[in-house]
């Protein structure tokens, strides 16, 4: 849980944000400044990673791309796994993970070149556990979660949620089983929940593992006794978020941005962007620019369009200066 | 008797003796094979079932999809208005905790349907405000639905569609609202306005790419001269005062460009248009964003056959846009075509001299049938092996020596040494060589010997026989072969995700730019697109129309390269049949 807490603690520092609950649009914190284009960018840039990143990255190299209309930009997304090796061979300049590094990646990273990747935060997801529409749970722990993802149920659970009735359903819905849906090994997300949800236990062998956080949706939204997790822009109106607590018999937080920045909503996240900087070089204004594009107005808005939430200006300000862009 | 009366009559028959002679019916029914010709017959017409039910499902969902739909506009019991256009509907069962809120009018109609209510899902667009684009909504809450004139469904160039009204359109300053604000003017006005929007396009992606390009290659000659005679020499200098001349004329040539985008930009904004969602939220946003618009509730056939047709044109010519949910797929048709075509021209010549030699020349004897055996299972590997290896041995090794030798300038970035068009080709040709070599060999096998002999004892040599006998008559078995190989090819996606295809790749492999053909430039492909829209694009449902359509075209690309190559095999069969009177 340390993770989530320092997101909590790094999206309040200094946040002033006023989001209102559903039914209202998110706005991009109004304290980051619109982009102011610069000349002399041009060249070509490749990302290479996370799925869940895929769209966003594809979204960003659209707009950075009217900016700056000959930047070429290529996009792969495979999985948070295939950014860092491609990082390393140099066969892409942006590595998009969905996760932070390993140590044993940074490792190999740093016997390469001799110094540790850099990474922005470009965005917050929370990590959302859907289920069909239909179905009327209100409120799931991370214990009841883990006893239905997990065999090893290290969160503690007595026993495996089989049916829906162990899960706190009752009615027809009891003693029908669950269905579970997840994401493949290569995914970030995959990584992620398994640390946090299932507090670094083993998946249960009837997880169908599809090959995209969106394939996770429509798995779910097609089988009534599903549940599956994945980022909460993939949600369509077929699926619903369950709110989840951190412990039962606390209250439960739906998946939504206030409750991500609040730190209240226990399986939220940064979406992650690895670069190869050199500490004792400045970067230069290909790669630069697009970093400060990512944290203009603009670049934050396109968060908003792919269904993620921005990140505060405070945490642009801090990933800017870390990467010498102030 | 022509044929067709004789098998009548073999048929009759033994019907006619099974009533004579019933005693031995049952051993009879298995002998004449009746129950098998009944099998048979039903794995055909089952097989056919299953194609025609799939081709009937995807060219259904892929034709309907770009057919414009009527906007309802309906208001709930709780006075909250929707309006979007009905996508599909279902009953549903209504649970416990729903029909706790219900009123009792609502509860009793619900259990006189045993239980169950009615649900339309509505593409209420307009994400930027709602952070959703479609919505359930269920029948017991609703008040009434209406078509409402003055709904327009309105797609932009981002974000997705808007569904509301067009309420004002600003142009110079001056506001044009209610009555003057009539269709036609907005027609002229959007028309105007795309010219502008494709004007910067033209000048942006088109001249200043140009510029750029030359950029690049000036920037790359110093890096060049730096490999090739040290950091500090001379002729680096040189060449750098070269590049600096020639980049300070292209600097010149991208200003002037530039400003010219700006001025057409700055013109651009002045005409802005007012939308306002059903609730009344406005949004205010270029004219030129606008891709199409019509009144949904107000259009005539002919209008609808127009917008059906022009949504079609720019799937079909256009760039893809919003991570490829809208817009068109040229590239992916593109590189869908590129690649199969080079794929059959590598894997042509292979096949057939491999073939050529293991049937002609080859002493048949335990080798070659070990090589044989091998060739066939090579068809049975799974394609995602020829992926790694295409991936290992061609853009790795392959590829990484070609830029270490040619394009050390280029390095860390690799050129050839990663996945492109080129190793996606190889890599294709490699997993659909054993079938043209199976059919090769059948095709040469069926030329009769005789044929052969008679050509030796002319005084023909072997390679004389081959060529001018053996080879245009087993033209049409080869050309089954190089069929059947491009079908498999064009389909497969699996091994293509690890050598070169991408989700947005910003060229094709073909430009005006020497050498004119850039294999080594990643590529998009139909197939992958369908994958991708499918399975990773953020709203699934918004993107599972568009999965349907370019299925359908997916499948009619691979038609028509089919097509063409029966219509060339059977020119060749013809022309084998002149010459043999």
């Amino acid at each position: 849980m340390k993770k989530t807490t320092a997101l909590a603690a790094a999206l309040l520092v200094g946040v002033s944000f006023t989001t209102q609950a559903n039914a209202q649009a998110l706005t991009v914190d109004p304290a980051i400044a619109p982009y102011k284009k610069v000349s002399g960018v041009s060249g070509s840039l490749k990302s290479i990673g996370s799925d869940t990143l895929n769209n966003l990255m594809t979204l960003w190299a659209e707009g950075y791309n009217a900016m700056y209309p000959n930047v070429k930009i290529e996009i792969e997304g495979k999985g948070s796994s295939t950014a860092p090796p491609a990082l390393i061979a140099g066969t892409s300049q942006f590595g998009p993970m969905s996760r932070p590094m390993k140590a044993k990646e940074i490792e190999d990273f740093e016997k390469k070149n001799g110094y540790k990747p850099s990474a922005i935060r470009s965005a917050v997801d929370a990590l959302a556990v859907f289920v069909h529409k239909d179905n009327p749970i209100q409120c799931l722990s991370l214990q009841q979660v883990d006893a239905i993802f997990s065999k090893t149920r290290k969160g503690g659970a007595p026993k495996q949620a089989a049916t829906w009735g162990d899960a706190g359903l009752t009615g027809d819905w009891a003693n029908k089983p669950v269905s579970l849906y997840g994401r493949n090994s290569a995914s970030g997300t995959y990584g992620y929940f398994k640390e946090e949800a299932l507090f670094n236990g083993d998946y249960s062998d009837s997880v169908k593992e599809q090959p995209g956080s969106s394939a996770v949706v429509q798995g779910v939204a097609s089988d009534k006794y599903a549940i599956g997790y994945s980022g909460v822009g993939y949600k369509t109106a077929d699926v619903r978020t369950v709110p989840i607590s951190k412990k039962p018999g606390e209250k439960c937080y739906d998946a939504n941005a206030e409750n991500a920045y609040s730190g209240n909503y226990p399986i939220a996240r940064f979406l992650y962007v690895y670069l190869n900087k050199n500490p004792n070089q400045a970067m230069e204004p290909l790669r630069g620019e697009f970093v400060r594009y990512v944290f203009s107005k603009e670049g934050q808005t396109v968060v908003l369009k792919d269904g993620f939430f921005p990140v505060t200006s405070a945490i642009a300000h801090e990933d800017l200066a870390k990467l010498g862009l102030k | 008797m022509n044929p067709g009366d004789m098998m009548e009559a073999v048929a009759v028959k033994p019907a006619t003796r099974v009533t004579e002679t019933r005693r031995s019916y049952e051993s009879s029914l298995s002998a004449r094979g009746e129950p098998f010709l009944w099998g048979f017959g039903g794995a055909l017409a089952f097989g056919v079932l299953l194609v025609v039910g799939f081709l009937v499902l995807v060219t259904w969902n892929g034709i309907t999809t770009f057919w414009p739909k009527p906007i309802h506009v309906v208001t709930l019991i709780s006075g909250d208005l929707v309006a979007g256009e009905p996508t599909r509907s279902e009953p549903f069962k209504v649970g416990p905790e729903r029909m706790a809120s219900l009123s009792e009018a609502a509860k009793a109609k619900i259990a006189n349907d045993g239980g169950f209510a009615h649900r339309v899902l509505l593409r209420t667009g307009n994400f930027d405000l709602y952070n959703d684009d479609f919505r359930w909504v269920e029948d017991y809450k609703i008040e009434k639905t209406e078509k409402p004139v003055g709904m327009f469904f309105i797609e932009r160039q981002e974000w997705g569609a808007f569904v509301g009204g067009i309420k004002a359109l600003s142009k110079d300053g001056a506001t044009i609202a209610g009555e003057e604000l009539s269709l036609d003017l907005l027609h002229k006005e959007h028309q105007a306005a795309r010219r502008r929007f494709d004007a910067i396009h033209d000048i942006e992606k088109g001249a200043i790419g140009d510029v750029n390009y030359e950029m690049n290659q000036e920037r790359l000659k110093i890096r060049k001269a730096v490999l090739k005679y040290g950091d500090n020499a001379p002729e680096v200098r040189v060449v750098e005062a070269e590049v600096e001349r020639e980049a300070s004329a292209l600097r010149g040539r991208f200003d002037a460009l530039a400003a010219k985008a700006q001025e057409i930009k700055g013109e651009d904004a002045k005409v802005q248009v007012v939308l306002n969602d059903i609730n009344g939220t406005e949004k205010t946003m270029p004219l030129s964003l606008i891709v199409r618009f019509y009144p949904a509730n107000e259009l005539s056939g002919l209008d609808k056959i127009g917008i059906y047709l022009s949504r079609w044109g720019e799937f079909l010519v256009d760039d893809p846009r919003e991570a490829n949910t809208e817009g068109g797929v040229l590239p992916a048709i593109f590189g869908t075509f590129a690649m199969t075509l080079l794929m059959v021209l590598v894997v042509a010549p292979f096949g057939v001299v491999t073939a050529l030699y293991l049937r002609e020349y080859a002493k048949q004897g335990k080798l070659v049938s070990v090589v044989r055996i091998s060739v066939n299972n090579l068809a049975g590997v799974p394609s995602i092996v020829y992926g790694v290896f295409g991936l290992g041995f061609f853009a790795y090794i392959v590829g990484g020596g070609i830029d270490a030798l040619f394009y050390p300038e280029r390095l860390p970035n690799p050129t050839f040494g990663t996945g492109g068009l080129l190793w996606a080709a190889l890599t294709l040709a490699l997993l659909t060589v054993p079938v043209v070599i199976v059919a090769t060999e059948e095709a040469l096998a069926a030329v009769p010997k005789s044929m052969r002999e008679g050509s030796l004892a002319c005084g023909a040599s072997k390679w004389q026989t081959i060529r001018n006998i053996v080879l245009p008559r087993a033209m049409p078995g080869i050309m089954t072969g190089l069929i059947l190989a491009m079908a498999r090819g064009a389909g497969e996606v699996a091994p293509l995700m690890l050598v070169g295809v991408v989700k947005l790749a910003p060229e094709l492999p073909i430009d005006g730019f020497w050498p004119f053909v850039h294999l080594e430039r990643s590529f998009m492909h139909l197939g992958f697109h369908i994958f991708d829209v499918g399975f990773q694009s953020r709203n699934s449902e918004a993107g599972k129309p568009m999965v349907f359509v370019t299925t359908l075209l997916l499948i009619a690309l691979i038609a028509v390269m089919n097509a063409t190559a029966v219509v060339i095999r059977n020119r060749l069969k013809r022309k084998f049949m002149v010459g043999h009177f």
